[in-house]
């Protein structure tokens, strides 16, 4: 509990938001999606913003849908974000990340997401069949400004990047360079929130270097 | 922190004593964020059987002069109503005694949307409805001061939205000073020989408090004299309004934002209205505020009285949840301008999005014993041509309705062996169906036990089969009477010695792992005459990974390629469903998905040909 946290006497230079930031992380259940979440907010706060956070979770436990809803302003906002007022969508899993964007996303949004797949129950089984990157990204890219789509497996190897996923990703949101935060802010608050330290700031660092292995753009849509 | 943290932290700052709680989503953080604190501070916290042995059990405490805390879920205050209707008239006490209730519009983790302020109305009782985590840590406050000026308990109500987001929270001083209890017990604490008597006095307690909610500052009118559209909402609805006038309003529109909503605040109400030509009520679930302001205006002498919009005029929805989406649309219509909607753009794209995605339903976990209950029920209804009946209950089990419709009914806490009693008597009326009721252990505690004495008291004819994991698996491993592991100071009671002690005519303790003797034994109950009592131990696969059980230590299962009947069969993957077993579709056979199977090789005794086995 921040007993010590209050909303006056932060550092100088704090950008006035005259209308809220607003970022979606979505993912599923157990991808570390609300610290995600967190981290941003506490990076928020540092930077002397009055973020909120809401929660939206589909009707399942484990391996459920889950979107964190991160508005950055500077007053207690409405904790889901308005459809269609995305600006930046964070997508910890593929198929989540088309859920985010045909209900939440619009022209403004940037969306840098992960080719990492979680199966679903249906898919497991292979009673369904996951639908392929390229009709993903095609479907987004007619709905959002852009989709930038990295490879956290490539980059981090297929070990260690589930541990990691969701820093690896922010760095990469991060590194779009759109994001209202600095990149040391969102270290720092990370490193305060995330387990193990060490992998989580690596993989922080790697994810902004990623470099998109699809980057994808509708220029007919808008 | 949570609007559910901010709340504890009121909640402590006030000097909290004493927290009685059952665990329900969205409120079960409440309790647990004062238990973390519990021990440092000296707050007594526990988890009740039910709400209303809670609410009772912490008004004992406010009574003698400990600030107590009751926090519970919508449908929780059912359950404490009887008592809550009783003691609105007998009185708190002096420590103060404050309810918060947290509703869930939408019904997220909930089986009804229902709007639990109508139980303020109902026991006439104080009410607020904060809007931020920073009004939730307020409100709490305001609530304990109030509850111990006037003696009466003070209802808190939150929604999912506030109790489940969090936002940056001032917090204050805490107190220094334990609460000690007071040295003599308060007289008069029933309300018999005159409770219209006690009425009166309620009344006049609630005017007092109807004064101070007028000058209330945790009410906030925006409003200038060129005001002709008012938004008037209460609880997170004050931040859509706000973010939707932000998008669409004009000079001439404002806004007044309620906390303090029973009684409400009449004055300010007539003040704000007087002059404005359209009121927009914002609000969850029901038209609470609307139909209250409607009634208080049909006594205003105001000439030209405006015109009101919300869910009696379907301007905004009278179910699910509000949104910043729907009070932007329905600003939009009251205001008689267009507005740019968001999502307008890109629909074709939409729509090929929404064919490509599938859905991550609501689903038994790999390995869970439940489904094995609910695998033998459906194997003794095929065997009984269709005639049986599940009455079923809330908890992980209520997904059986899910499940081949398993479960046939699903109502309340103890529905099912209460409505089994019913069941039980159709008999005599040509009812050909055998009846089983379903329930979980903290389940079991919380309201069954009565339905079970009515049951055994008059002759039910039923087979009760109590699914006993030994924790609150739904709501987060809360413990219960009947948890394997119990606090220092708390006594574990046995769910079968008190079944026992009720005299079934049939009773029989089994694990619920293997399929084939499960099958068998179910069949052996159902087929008896009477009153039989299964107590079915399960297994909660993520409390025990929880608990750091591995089963990386037991065999692997797998499906012999060479016996497996494939297309002609299909039944552990189709019908058993168990989330660890796959289909091979070049194969066309079953295979255990051995990253998801928990190895408890349930499966087997699934499998007719005998192709899963233990390798």
């Amino acid at each position: 509990m921040h007993r010590s946290l209050s909303i006056q006497g932060h550092s100088s230079g704090v950008i006035h938001l005259e209308k809220p930031y607003n970022v979606l992380i979505a993912g599923v259940g157990g991808q570390g999606n609300l610290l995600c979440g967190r981290v941003l907010a506490e990076a928020a706060i540092s930077e002397g913003h009055r973020p909120t956070i809401g929660e939206t979770f589909g009707a399942s436990r484990r391996g459920g849908t889950v979107f964190t809803h991160v508005r950055i302003g500077n007053r207690d906002l409405s904790p889901l974000i308005p459809r269609g007022t995305v600006d930046m969508l964070i997508g910890l899993e593929l198929m989540e990340s088309l859920r985010a964007a045909v209900d939440y996303c619009g022209e403004h949004t940037v969306a840098v997401v992960s080719t990492a797949i979680v199966q679903t129950m249906q898919c497991v089984p292979g009673a369904k069949k996951y639908p392929p990157l390229a009709g993903i990204l095609d479907v987004m890219s007619s709905i959002c400004a852009s989709v930038s789509a990295v490879d956290p497996m490539g980059a981090l190897g297929e070990a260690k990047y589930k541990r990691v996923l969701n820093s690896f990703m922010l760095g990469a949101a991060l590194a779009s360079g759109i994001v209202p935060l600095k990149a040391d802010r969102v270290r720092d608050s990370l490193t305060r929130l995330m387990q193990p330290v060490d992998l989580n700031v690596a993989a922080f660092d790697e994810g902004l270097k990623a470099t998109a292995v699809v980057q994808a753009r509708d220029s007919t849509a808008h | 922190m949570s609007g559910n943290e901010a709340m504890a932290e009121g909640a402590i700052e006030a000097g909290v004593g004493f927290c009685a709680s059952y665990p329900g989503t969205p409120s079960t953080e409440i309790t647990e964020s004062l238990m973390r604190s519990a021990s440092d501070r000296g707050i007594y916290v526990e988890w009740s059987t039910n709400e209303k042995v809670a609410l009772e059990a912490a008004s004992a405490a406010s009574w003698v002069g400990i600030p107590a805390l009751c926090p519970m879920k919508s449908l929780g205050l059912n359950v404490a109503a009887d008592f809550l209707l009783n003691l609105n008239l007998s009185g708190s006490g002096r420590g103060g005694l404050v309810i918060v209730v947290c509703d869930d519009p939408e019904g997220h983790s909930s089986s009804n949307e229902q709007d639990s302020r109508f139980y303020a109305k109902a026991a006439m009782l104080p009410m607020l409805e904060p809007s931020t985590g920073q009004e939730a840590r307020e409100a709490i406050l305001h609530a304990f001061d109030l509850s111990r000026r006037h003696e009466v308990p003070v209802i808190v109500r939150s929604t999912t939205r506030l109790s489940h987001s969090s936002s940056l929270v001032s917090v204050g001083p805490l107190p220094r000073a334990t609460p000690v209890a007071s040295s003599s017990f308060p007289r008069g604490l029933f309300n018999v020989p005159r409770p219209a008597m006690k009425h009166r006095e309620l009344l006049d307690k609630i005017r007092l408090v109807a004064a101070e909610f007028e000058q209330s500052t945790l009410n906030r009118l925006n409003a200038s004299p060129d005001t002709k559209t008012l938004l008037i909402s209460s609880g997170i609805c004050q931040r859509y309004s706000e973010e939707a006038l932000a998008l669409v309003g004009t000079e001439n529109t404002g806004s007044l934002g309620l906390v303090t909503t029973n009684p409400i605040p009449a004055g300010l109400i007539e003040k704000a209205i007087a002059r404005v030509d359209r009121v927009l009520f914002v609000e969850e679930t029901d038209p609470f505020l609307e139909d209250e302001i409607r009634s208080l205006s049909a006594d205003l002498s105001v000439p030209g009285r405006p015109r009101f919009y919300g869910k009696r005029t379907k301007t905004l929805p009278a179910w699910g949840e509000m949104s910043v989406d729907h009070v932007v649309e329905a600003l939009s219509a009251v205001l008689g301008v267009p507005h740019e909607k968001e999502l307008q753009p890109a629909q074709d794209a939409r729509a090929r999005g929404a064919k490509l995605l599938i859905p991550r339903p609501l689903t038994f976990c790999a390995g869970c014993t439940h489904r094995n209950v609910y695998w033998a029920l459906r194997q003794e209804k095929k065997r009984r041509g269709g005639r049986l009946v599940v009455a079923g209950d809330i908890g992980c089990y209520s997904m059986g309705v899910f499940y081949d419709e398993a479960m046939n009914t699903m109502q309340a806490m103890g529905s099912g062996i209460g409505t089994a009693c019913g069941l039980g008597q159709l008999g005599r009326f040509g009812f050909e169906s055998a009846v089983v009721a379903v329930a979980g252990d903290s389940t079991f505690f919380h309201a069954c036990l009565p339905a079970l004495v009515n049951a055994r008291h008059k002759n039910a004819n039923l087979t009760f089969l109590i699914l006993d994991n030994e924790t609150t698996a739904m709501t987060g491993f809360q413990s219960h009477p009947g948890s394997a592991t119990q606090d220092k100071g708390q006594r574990r009671i046995s769910i079968r010695d008190l079944v026992q002690a009720v005299g079934p005519d049939y009773m029989t303790t089994s694990d619920s792992i293997e399929i084939s003797p499960l099958v068998e034994l179910v069949h052996t109950a159902i087929a008896k005459d009477g009153l039989k009592v299964l107590i079915l131990k399960g297994v909660c696969r993520l409390e025990q990974q929880r608990r750091g059980v591995l089963h990386e230590d037991l065999r692997r299962v797998s499906v012999d390629p060479a016996l497996c009947r494939g297309e002609k069969c299909k039944i552990c993957f189709s019908q058993f469903g168990c989330t660890a077993i796959g289909w091979l579709p070049k194969e066309k056979r079953a295979t255990i998905l051995d990253e998801v199977c928990v190895r408890c090789a349930s499966c087997i005794g699934v499998c007719p040909y005998k192709a899963i086995r233990r390798e």
